[in-house]
């Protein structure tokens, strides 16, 4: 029996990874077992949305924003936009609501934020059958730049990280931001083009686009079906913003870390 | 079991070595705070409204060494304990364990109550670094100590308070951690249960595990522990055999003021 005191342990990163996928599988676990329509419920949101804004714009307003088929053109969006919409918003109560958890365990404190990113995107490659199926049946065109999916999907990881890692441990000493934080989505969910594309906006608005990351992350998505939708400026600048973004969330993150514990 | 070791005992590599700790706490939890604090260097600033829960605290533990940690309330031993377990981390000084610990702290808190018995016990101990493997050879053992087996597959909310106790410490005794980290939570579940719980340490402590053990209660503590350390004011007053420490601490506090 000693000898497994001095079992053999895997390497950091392995366990990180290894805990990490522990969370996030527990998280996606919890969300489908506790209700009956499990899977349902996390595409519903978005076709609830996109019937909303396909309505809006198709029948009430005479709509000239998007592409045709307009349902597959808010769908590459709003899916997208529920990711980072999930986490971001999730992150407010990252530590707040596993504080029993944080304050028995000494994983690693980033895994915390990690867990978020991982599971709502697990989430959104869930639901991109969905999106199919309306390509499908819209009669959309695939076009050779599916293969910049991946690409998005990294960059809108890395980006969700960076401001997840910023506002978890924040909220911990302002409440407030929680609220902020809801606001500042909801006007983001305007400011980004989710139902419009950032070719709709007049001119001296394309290089302010540039700076908001999902800019580039959501052309590169819908560049698949859309290939005027990319613009390399946009990608570019979104992706650096999306690094440093990363940068100065690690670093907040990990110059607060030590207060937040004894704090939570 | 071992002789006491002396605190300053040479020869093999200690597995706990706390130097000079220092960790400080708001006295008002819903003081102000500005990003300024935040980013200011955490050893420098002095702001008013802070106390220091551990001050200048510096001790090494052997392998296979138990220490009962004595003191009154509000003195710093669960704050040493979490210090321990790395579940905060302190502000001047460093702590440093070699291998891991298990922590029965607070143990009940990875649980969810949403998920079943089974689903727990792999969630906490894959938390705590266990493999799925090893999880599944362990499994059956787990749920035994527990006397769980009819309910592997109850969600954790529906069992009773003393059986969720049971699971959890039948899980994070079961690691196969150098360390154990022990904080008054035997106080709970009948008195068979406890009785169960305490062989239990004693068995890992025969395996040549190292305790550390805070508690009021001085008949565990003489049970358990060969060394204890004293804390008071937030500064450890005394390192030694632990009926030295026992004794200071009942010379400084006297348990019946008024006989």
């Amino acid at each position: 029996m000693s000898s497994d005191v001095a079992r053999r342990r895997p390497s950091p990163a392995a366990r990180y990874r290894r805990t990490l996928w522990l969370l996030t599988s527990r998280d996606l676990k919890v969300r489908y077992s506790t209700s009956a329509l499990g899977y349902v419920w996390s595409i519903l949101d978005p076709l609830v949305m996109s019937g909303i804004y396909f309505f809006v714009f198709t029948v009430v307003f005479r709509r000239d924003v998007g592409e045709e088929p307009y349902i597959v053109f808010l769908l590459s969006g709003l899916l997208a936009w529920m990711w980072f919409n999930g986490a971001v918003s999730d992150s407010t109560r990252a530590f707040l609501r596993e504080a029993k958890l944080v304050r028995s365990t000494k994983i690693p404190r980033t895994i915390w934020v990690g867990r978020l990113v991982a599971s709502k995107g697990i989430e959104f490659v869930l639901s991109l059958p969905v999106l199919a199926v309306f390509a499908l049946v819209a009669g959309a065109e695939l076009h050779w730049q599916v293969v910049f999916f991946p690409l998005a999907i990294v960059l809108q990881a890395v980006l969700v990280t960076g401001v997840g890692l910023l506002v978890a441990p924040l909220v911990v000493f302002f409440r407030d931001l929680e609220r902020a934080t809801k606001l500042v989505l909801r006007f983001l969910f305007y400011a980004s083009p989710v139902i419009y594309g950032t070719q709709n906006l007049p001119e001296e608005l394309h290089l302010a686009a540039a700076f908001n990351p999902l800019s580039g992350i959501f052309g590169l998505y819908r560049s698949a079906f859309f290939p005027d939708q990319l613009d390399l400026l946009e990608v570019l600048v979104g992706a650096g913003v999306s690094l440093l973004l990363l940068a100065v969330g690690l670093l907040v993150f990990r110059r607060a870390e030590r207060a937040v514990l004894k704090e939570i | 079991m071992a002789p006491a070791a002396p605190p300053s005992s040479v020869g093999t590599a200690p597995v706990i070595r706390v130097d000079g700790v220092g960790i400080r706490f708001r006295r008002n939890r819903r003081g102000r705070r500005s990003f300024k604090d935040l980013f200011a260097g955490s050893a420098r600033r002095n702001r008013p409204g802070e106390f220091w829960a551990l001050r200048d605290v510096s001790f090494e533990v052997a392998p296979g060494e138990a220490i009962g940690v004595v003191g009154r309330n509000g003195q710093g031993k669960s704050t040493l304990l979490k210090l321990v377990a790395e579940v905060i981390l302190p502000d001047t000084g460093s702590v440093r364990v070699s291998g891991g610990v298990a922590p029965l702290i607070e143990i009940t808190g990875g649980f969810v109550g949403d998920l079943s018995v089974r689903d727990n016990v792999y969630l906490t101990a894959g938390l705590h670094g266990m493999s799925r493997s090893e999880i599944d050879d362990r499994f059956d053992e787990i749920v035994d100590f527990a006397e769980m087996a009819d309910f592997v597959d109850t969600p954790y909310k529906h069992l009773s308070s003393g059986m969720k106790v049971r699971v959890a410490f039948a899980v994070i005794s079961r690691l196969e951690e150098p360390v154990i980290l022990v904080d008054e939570v035997l106080a709970v579940g009948d008195r068979a249960f406890r009785e169960k719980c305490y062989r239990r340490i004693e068995s890992l402590l025969a395996e040549g595990r190292t305790l550390f053990l805070v508690s009021h209660n001085e008949k565990d503590l003489k049970r358990f522990c060969e060394r204890g350390l004293y804390l008071d004011g937030g500064r450890l007053v005394h390192d030694g055999p632990l009926q030295e420490a026992l004794d200071r601490y009942a010379a400084d506090h006297p348990p019946r003021p008024t006989a």
